[in-house]
């Protein structure tokens, strides 16, 4: 299980006023569950999701995976791969050193690596691409090279920061139920933020607003 | 209908190209006379020439059989690289600790990057000297302890740090900028310690910004003239200094030419490598920059206090001392004496009237230039040649074409006119670049909305553009002028003695034994300084410093 206890967090104002983000926000994600996060923009959902992965320190609570409290571990030890709405795919790598990056981290060769991002890229419909850059890419086939890339490392959670808004409406809708899919086969548990209600109903078995620094259910 | 369209579109075909040759003609006779010419003329004397009328015999051999000469390119290639080396080392943390850390004095620092490109290059020896010299602030106690700079390379690679570590800095921390913090982010996530996170996310970005600031620095380096004549002695010199030397004192012209022909062979190929380099320099697509933090930790505090302390050290100290020892001079010694004399103010209205010149002619031509690089926008390959041309007065070593320019024009060797003309040469590649940044950035509406509001091109030029380009024209020509003031090169080899300049006034007085000159020179470096900083604040006004390439 994936836990969010009493996280409570600030932020500096343009005058450097002190203004409450998150207000003791607890939260519980189980294996094979996906959460949505749902706010308006500047309501905290992309800082909490940074402090689940470790990139941003809360003032006071803390995360805990599978009973352990790992709020001090830096985010390469947790093993929770992130997701973002621009891709962030690197533009110096090919499509397979991107997909093959997280285990390249864990120690493997790079040439067992690609062999495995090659696999995976297959399927996901990019067979024989693995050389390409990917500024070759479209922006849909971007967003699956980055879900590859996340999920080849087997992370004990993924967490996807509005992974669709940058997509036309079309390719938005075929790419959430594709995700899906696929979140669901690696049995994966994920936290997604979002804006888009839609999206989080075709995706998430329960959802939260975040709503003046706290969170409230929405089902 | 059909022929009334193509004959209208030929017909604006056609006033474009006589706009592109009208803009273009000025800057490109200019460069062709001024640059390209005596450039050529050099080659063909080094490779070809006939010994010159009138001059002994030179009867030495090429510079490659001569063993001294061998040495001279040697260490003048070893000194380049080690400062390369040196300025990537020191200032790639220099760089980071800017880029990613908040703290007081921040700007402050970073407009601070800025004064290596506007101090004069006599001025920066002089200040090396005054810290590290024999009598400097720290090369006294040094000097006592038993360890003298003096007669080492260090004094030359401790003045090319002083000009070029800034350049990187600004280069490192324009690459830093360019780093998307969600793909570190990712990085991160994906198991990437903050170590590894540099090297496979950060450092591919930040690279081809420093290679480019590191190619300059090489050409800055290996082309160098006044700081390898003042600090290097005999034995350290560069090859410039002995091209100079053999021009000027040993009428070795063709060796001279043969050794200038091998320079400008380098330093070309340098040049390619620099235009290669920063055509990947494009700004990239929107991306959120790695936000700054606070300076909280021991080792992020060590690190901080480290990067500013070799900084003040390197670049900030030889100033400071410059103007301790220039006041101690007044104060204590003779410096004062030097201020009643006729020639420090001959030499200051020199340098005064012949940059005034230079500026309003190096203006003229850097505009034309970079209206001309606009108006061919739709001839791609030929913008993008004409916007590289406008580099070539900086990669081409100042001495070597004040040689072509002795070469060819000896009959003009007596007019002023021909310096104003090679200080331009030299400064208006400041005035074309900054210009042609900010024409690129400028969206074409304006032009468009002013025009559809019946502004003729000349009017939207006048009321529209040039309004708004107008700090970017000021920052171009307060480096320029900054150059100007300090020219030196051009200025020890084309100047006569009643065209006195600050500059060679201050080499004559360092050449001369004695105290006395000594506090001299130092006392006129600490005013040429001042005329520089004045110079360019009147020019600039407010702004933010800008990644500039300087000038020997």
């Amino acid at each position: 299980m994936l836990e969010l206890r009493h996280i409570t967090h600030h932020w500096l104002g343009p005058q450097g006023q002190r203004q409450t983000l998150l207000q003791d926000v607890n939260l519980c994600i189980e294996a094979g569950q996906t959460v949505a996060l749902l706010g308006a923009s500047g309501s905290g959902k992309s800082t909490l999701l940074k402090i689940v992965a470790g990139l941003e320190t809360p003032e006071s609570g803390s995360v805990w995976l599978d009973g352990q409290d790992i709020s001090d571990w830096p985010p390469e030890k947790r093993r929770l791969a992130l997701m973002f709405q621009d891709f962030a795919l690197f533009p110096h790598l090919s499509l397979q050193d991107n997909v093959a990056f997280g285990l390249v981290e864990q120690g493997l060769g790079r040439a067992a690596a690609r062999g495995q991002a090659q696999a995976l890229l297959q399927r996901f419909g990019l067979e024989g691409r693995g050389v390409e850059r990917v500024d070759t890419l479209s922006g849909g086939e971007q967003q699956r090279v980055a879900l590859a890339r996340a999920l080849i490392t087997q992370p004990r959670a993924l967490l996807l920061d509005e992974p669709f808004s940058a997509l036309d409406a079309e390719l938005r809708v075929s790419l959430r139920e594709e995700f899906a899919r696929h979140i669901a086969e690696h049995g994966m548990r994920a936290l997604l933020v979002t804006h888009d209600e839609t999206e989080a109903r075709a995706m998430a078995s329960a959802a939260w607003r975040l709503q003046g620094g706290s969170l409230v259910s929405l089902w | 209908m059909m022929s009334t369209r193509f004959s209208a579109k030929a017909n604006a075909l056609s006033r474009q190209r006589h706009t592109v040759l009208w803009l273009a003609a000025g800057p490109a006779l200019f460069a062709l006379a001024l640059l390209v010419w005596p450039v050529a003329r050099l080659l063909w004397q080094g490779l070809w020439g006939e010994p010159l009328a009138g001059l002994p015999l030179d009867d030495t051999g090429p510079w490659w059989l001569d063993g001294h000469l061998q040495w001279r390119v040697g260490w003048t290639l070893v000194q380049a690289l080690l400062t390369c080396v040196l300025c990537l080392v020191l200032g790639l943390p220099m760089a980071w600790v800017l880029a990613r850390l908040e703290f007081k004095g921040r700007m402050a620092w970073q407009r601070a990057l800025m004064l290596p490109f506007v101090v004069p290059t006599l001025v920066a020896a002089l200040g090396i000297l005054a810290l590290w010299g024999p009598r400097g602030v720290l090369g006294a106690p040094l000097a006592q302890a038993g360890w003298t700079l003096e007669g080492s390379p260090w004094l030359l690679l401790l003045g090319n740090l002083f000009f070029n570590l800034s350049l990187v800095v600004r280069a490192g921390m324009d690459g830093l900028a360019q780093v998307s913090a969600q793909r570190v982010a990712v990085a991160r996530t994906l198991g990437a310690t903050p170590w590894r996170a540099f090297w496979r996310v950060e450092w591919p970005v930040i690279a081809p910004w420093l290679a480019s600031a590191l190619c300059l620095v090489f050409l800055y380096c290996f082309t160098g003239f006044g700081l390898a004549l003042v600090l290097g002695g005999q034995r350290w010199a560069t090859v410039e200094v002995e091209i100079y030397t053999l021009i000027a004192h040993e009428l070795a012209l063709a060796q001279a030419a043969s050794l200038a022909v091998a320079m400008l062979a380098l330093t070309g190929g340098m040049a390619w490598a620099y235009a290669w380099v920063e055509r990947s320099l494009a700004s990239p697509a929107r991306i959120t920059p790695v936000p700054r933090r606070p300076v909280r930790g021991l080792a992020i505090w060590s690190g901080w206090a480290l990067a500013l302390g070799a900084w003040l050290l390197l670049c900030g100290a030889p100033l400071l001392a410059l103007l301790l020892q220039a006041a101690q001079a007044v104060g204590f010694g003779q410096g004062w004496e030097v201020l009643r004399e006729d020639d420090t103010w001959r030499a200051v209205g020199n340098t005064l009237r012949f940059s005034a010149l230079a500026l309003a002619l190096a203006t003229a031509l850097g505009v034309l230039h970079a209206l001309a690089g606009q108006a061919m926008r739709r001839w791609a390959p030929a913008a993008l040649a004409w916007r590289a041309s406008a580099y070539a007065p900086l990669v081409v070593s100042p001495v070597a074409l004040a040689f072509g320019l002795l070469l060819l024009y000896p009959q003009w060797l007596a007019s002023w006119p021909l310096l104003v003309a090679a200080y331009a040469l030299l400064a208006y590649p400041f005035v074309a670049k900054a210009l042609t940044a900010a024409l690129d950035a400028l969206p074409d509406q304006y032009a468009q909305a002013a025009a559809s509001l019946g502004a003729g091109p000349v009017r939207v030029l006048w009321r529209v553009t040039l309004p708004l380009v107008a700090p970017a024209l000021r920052r171009g020509m307060a480096f320029a002028a900054a150059t100007m003031l300090g020219e030196f090169a051009v200025s020890l080899l084309l100047s006569r003695p009643e065209w006195l300049t600050l500059s060679t006034l201050i080499y004559q007085r360092l050449g001369r034994p004695g105290s006395a000159n000594l506090d001299a020179a130092l006392v006129l470096s600490a005013g040429l300084m001042a005329l520089a900083l004045l110079a360019f604040w009147l020019i600039e006004g407010r702004g933010e410093p800008r990644r500039v390439p300087h000038q020997d």
